[in-house]
């Protein structure tokens, strides 16, 4: 079969991989470019576990071709933690028990950290809505919420130590 | 020992995976393997119930890239399992008829997808189609056809005790109403997945998605008539269960595949046929009648309840029996004629799922409770006061429940959040006129662990020579966080930090059985089984620390990785010395912890024993607004009250109930697997704008024989919330909803037969 080369930025490095044309960007992410924090739970949009960042907007990778991703700036979670640190939300969502299975996790942290690049200082609301596309079975989303509001107090630089429970 | 004593127990901990959960590592078994495996995947009916007049692969076969197509004829031992020991009625891969549209016929292992799906769409089936029976009543009928050999009916739970009948003639108030609940999805995010290899021995081993590894090896070594030795299996992280990763999956045909291949193979459902071939929650029709005296006591509780097993038992069995010893709800009384029917339909095969048949119970006991309580004018909280169980009691089966009865005390603690909102929120303006405002109270209890069967759990610790302690557990950790509460318990014994243990945990290769992670029962089985293993660890520890140091044992303790003198906890010795001369000297160095809970079998007859070692209590209170001219449902909030014993682990807590009231949200206004649901297009699970800030109370009555004073907590979280729910609906619309879900449509039928249209019309 035909493959295409798709040449983009993967959290901050250029990265350049094949695909076959139909080629989802989630099939794309996880067997060619080893992004195994993408998962695929549904396949049509509705579970959010594929979330990734592609130019900075949170989107589906399963609602998306490979061929979509050439010349975007794409993030996974992969990407999030820096030299062995993990990211405020990374951090946030372990001490807010945010995480049971953790099969929603790396989704909902796309989300969360696409809100929180456009929206710094969102309401516990606006935090719900982000995240509305991202189904968690486990935590009924609470400690979820209350990770991402915390971590962008963190992120503020604001932190006033109260977040960690 | 009280709180304050505690150094690791009723504190947080974190998961010994969580850092990895977080960075999105490939942990899952979707992640495993490096991608040269075989694919495999099922060819399923597609159609209710047919006899099977031939299966053709020669077509499929020559798929490129196929390497091989199992039948039926290819399972080499018992092509049937079924977790109840007496009913495994399952086949792997059918056998002359099909049963249900999921039931899997052939299995294709192919080099590729694409070339697995190929060749399942080519094998060639000629059916002889039979008529399908999809509904319970119609199952019973003299006429109706088979399902299974031994007939439709599977199973009758009888709980019979006291005189029914004088009951409600003594009684001054008498309620009777029907009621039904819905099958409905787990819908774990991980779809059902595994892999399947030769482990560093040479052993055929199966990682996979599961809350069972020693029940999976047990029943795919009776399919594949291999002994326990020669199959290994492994739970991957698991992305959730919720009772659905009991059965077996993927697992029979990875095995399969693994046995006549000798090669790696894998296998992942996709969303789609996760719905289609998984197990349901039991949808049941339930007829409630319950008489209560003039002070609202409950004299006399009668139920006849139907549930529609689908097409294999699964658990249906222990199901049903839970729906009947539950069905008085948490309150005593005296007189109880309960009668439920396990019945095979060609539906989809039903299964456990958090609650295990006492969800279905509790929307009837709740709705009954809280009309009583209208018709005596006393309030929710009042009535089920009047009513509960209390140390003492004795529930239906004859069982005094001596200890840890905590409902009193969660009503006492869900009083104040009631009475607030009766008083304030309920006398706001809602933004509508059409917007009404509705509080409603639901109840439980729940017996922790499997019902009236024995049902043990064993747990090691060991040392080594530096002083490395490592827990052994089967318990298999589905995200609910069993291994940390299990490490905070041999913590709190061994005074070592749970962060400096490892763990080896459901992997039949080194840990012993713990049974299923279900029924509520690991904090409390489990728990207790790694309580008496830190115990004898312990124990050792400080017998060997008495002889160095001349002390007897009773003047030393355990802590900080130390045996310290009580009376100068300067004078110590490290656990890694102690270990080191333990090893020159040849002492044991793991010790084995054992816990079944003492149970009895029902009597057949009667029900009457001790089904459960204790129970656990909880009530919850959903306040929500309604409009009463669209049907629309907002849920302004939920307050939990559980009894769980004794915390070992709060945040482990306050998640599974926060959890298990957005499931039971779920349960009661949005999930129906009904006919054409095929994926999460069509069907809906709670958001997080669907679920509202949740007020999460954890009452501590210690339970004498539970860890610590632990219970369980996972399906508890679940049970009150649909009915709370629906007693909710009932105060904003003025009219009751007898069936879940309390969807749009039913809504919208009460608030029209409440009159809402007419009042107000502009």
């Amino acid at each position: 079969m035909v493959k295409m080369k798709i040449s983009f930025i993967l959290n901050g490095r250029p990265a350049e991989g094949e695909a076959v044309p139909a080629q989802t960007a989630v099939s794309f992410l996880r067997d060619s470019m080893d992004q195994r924090s993408v998962k695929e739970g549904c396949g049509i949009g509705e579970c959010g576990a594929c979330t990734i960042i592609v130019n900075g907007l949170a989107v589906t990778s399963c609602l998306m071709t490979a061929a979509q991703l050439d010349g975007a700036t794409v993030e996974t979670t992969e990407g999030l933690a820096k030299s062995g640190n993990l990211h405020p939300l990374q951090e946030s969502f372990i001490q807010h028990n945010a995480i049971q299975c953790g099969y929603c996790t790396p989704g909902a942290l796309m989300s969360a950290k696409a809100l929180l690049a456009e929206n710094p200082e969102p309401t516990r609301r606006e935090i719900r809505k982000a995240l509305a596309g991202n189904l968690c079975r486990c935590t009924g989303y609470q400690q979820i919420v209350d990770a991402v509001e915390d971590a962008a107090k963190a992120m503020r630089g604001k932190t006033d130590g109260e977040g960690c429970r | 020992m009280n709180d304050n004593d505690a150094q690791f127990i009723g504190k947080n901990a974190l998961h010994p995976r969580v850092v990895e959960k977080a960075l999105g590592a490939p942990i899952f078994a979707a992640d495993l393997g490096d991608g040269n495996q075989l694919v495999l995947k099922a060819r399923r009916a597609g159609v209710h119930h047919a006899e099977i007049v031939s299966i053709d692969t020669r077509e499929a076969e020559a798929v490129p890239g196929v390497v091989r197509i199992f039948t039926s004829a290819d399972i080499p031992g018992r092509n049937a399992v079924g977790i109840i020991g007496n009913n495994k009625d399952w086949p792997i891969l059918a056998v002359g008829k099909v049963r249900s549209k999921a039931d899997a016929v052939a299995l294709v292992a192919a080099e590729t997808e694409a070339a697995a799906d190929a060749a399942v769409k080519a094998i060639r089936i000629e059916w002889k189609e039979l008529p399908a029976v999809l509904d319970p009543e119609a199952a019973l009928l003299p006429d109706a056809p088979k399902i299974h050999e031994s007939g439709n009916l599977l199973y009758t739970r009888l709980i019979k005790k006291g005189d029914v009948e004088a009951g409600f003639a003594a009684s001054c108030h008498i309620l009777e109403n029907e009621y039904e609940t819905p099958m409905i999805e787990h819908c774990y995010i991980e779809t059902e997945a595994g892999i399947g290899y030769f482990d560093e021995d040479g052993i055929m081993t199966i990682e996979v998605a599961t809350q069972n590894t020693h029940y999976d090896q047990a029943d795919i070594c009776a399919v594949l008539d291999v002994p326990e030795e020669q199959l290994r299996v492994v739970q991957a992280v698991t992305g959730g269960g919720f009772g659905g990763k009991l059965d077996i999956s993927v697992h029979g045909f990875i095995g399969l595949a693994l046995l006549h291949l000798r090669r790696p193979v894998r296998y992942f459902y996709t969303r789609e046929e996760s719905f289609l071939a998984s197990g349901k929650r039991h949808g049941m029709k339930l007829k409630l009648k319950t008489g209560v005296d003039r002070n609202g006591k409950l004299l006399a509780v009668q139920g006849r309840v139907l549930s529609d097993g689908g097409a294999y038992g699964s658990y249906g069995i222990a199901v049903v029996t839970r729906t009947g010893v539950h069905l008085t709800g948490p309150y005593e009384c005296p007189n109880v004629d309960v009668e439920v029917r396990e019945i095979y339909t060609n539906h989809p095969f039903c299964c456990a799922m958090r609650g295990f048949g006492t969800p279905q119970g509790a929307l009837a006991h709740e709705s009954q409770m809280d009309m009583h309580g209208q018709a005596l004018g006393l309030d929710p909280i009042e009535i089920r006061l009047r009513n509960a169980l209390v140390n003492g009691s004795e529930q239906a089966t004859g069982q005094i429940i001596h200890a840890s009865a905590g409902l009193t005390d969660c009503l006492k603690a869900l009083r104040p959040y009631y009475d607030e909102a009766m008083s304030v929120w309920m006398k706001e303006k809602p933004g509508r006129p059409s917007r009404k405002r509705g509080v409603g109270v639901g109840a439980m209890w729940y017996g922790c662990g499997n019902t009236a069967a024995a049902n043990p759990a064993a747990a090691h610790i060991e040392i080594d020579q530096n002083g490395q302690l490592t827990l052994y557990s089967g318990a298999a950790d589905i995200g609910q966080g069993s291994t940390i509460t299990l490490l905070q318990i041999a913590a709190e014994v061994l005074g070592v930090e749970p962060a400096k243990f490892k763990s080896v945990i459901a992997d039949t290769k080194y840990t012993e059985n713990a049974g299923a992670s279900s029924a509520s029962r690991q904090t409390y089985i489990s728990g207790n089984a790694t309580l008496q293993a830190a115990t004898l660890m312990a124990d050792a520890l400080l017998e060997r620390a008495g002889d160095q140091l001349q002390s007897p044992k009773e003047d030393l303790a355990l802590a900080g990785g130390k045996v310290t003198l009580k009376s100068n906890p300067a004078v110590g010795l490290p656990l890694a010395q102690l270990a080191g001369s333990m090893h020159t000297l040849g002492l044991p160095m793991k010790f084995r912890g054992y816990f079944d809970p003492d149970t009895t079998p029902l009597d057949p007859k009667t029900g009457q024993g001790c089904p459960y070692g204790t129970y656990a209590f909880a009530c919850q209170l959903v306040q929500l607004e309604v409009d009463v001219l669209t049907g629309e449902i907002d849920i302004h909030r939920v307050v939990a009250a559980h009894d769980v014993g004794r915390m070992i682990n709060p945040a482990n807590l306050v998640g599974q109930v926060c959890g298990g009231v957005a499931m039971g949200l779920g349960y009661g206004i949005l999930e129906e697997f009904a006919p054409g649901v095929e994926s999460l297009k069509d069907y809906h699970i709670c958001t997080s704008t669907d679920v509202p800030e949740i007020v999460p109370i954890l009452v501590e009555t210690p339970e004498p024989t539970g860890p610590f004073g632990a219970k369980g907590i996972g399906e508890p979280s679940l049970i009150p919330t649909a009915p709370a729910a629906v007693n909710a609906l009932e105060m904003a619309i003025g009219e009751r909803i007898y069936a879940l879900p309390a969807t749009l449509e039913r809504v919208m039928e009460a608030c029209q037969k409440a009159g809402w249209f007419e009042k107000l019309e502009v």
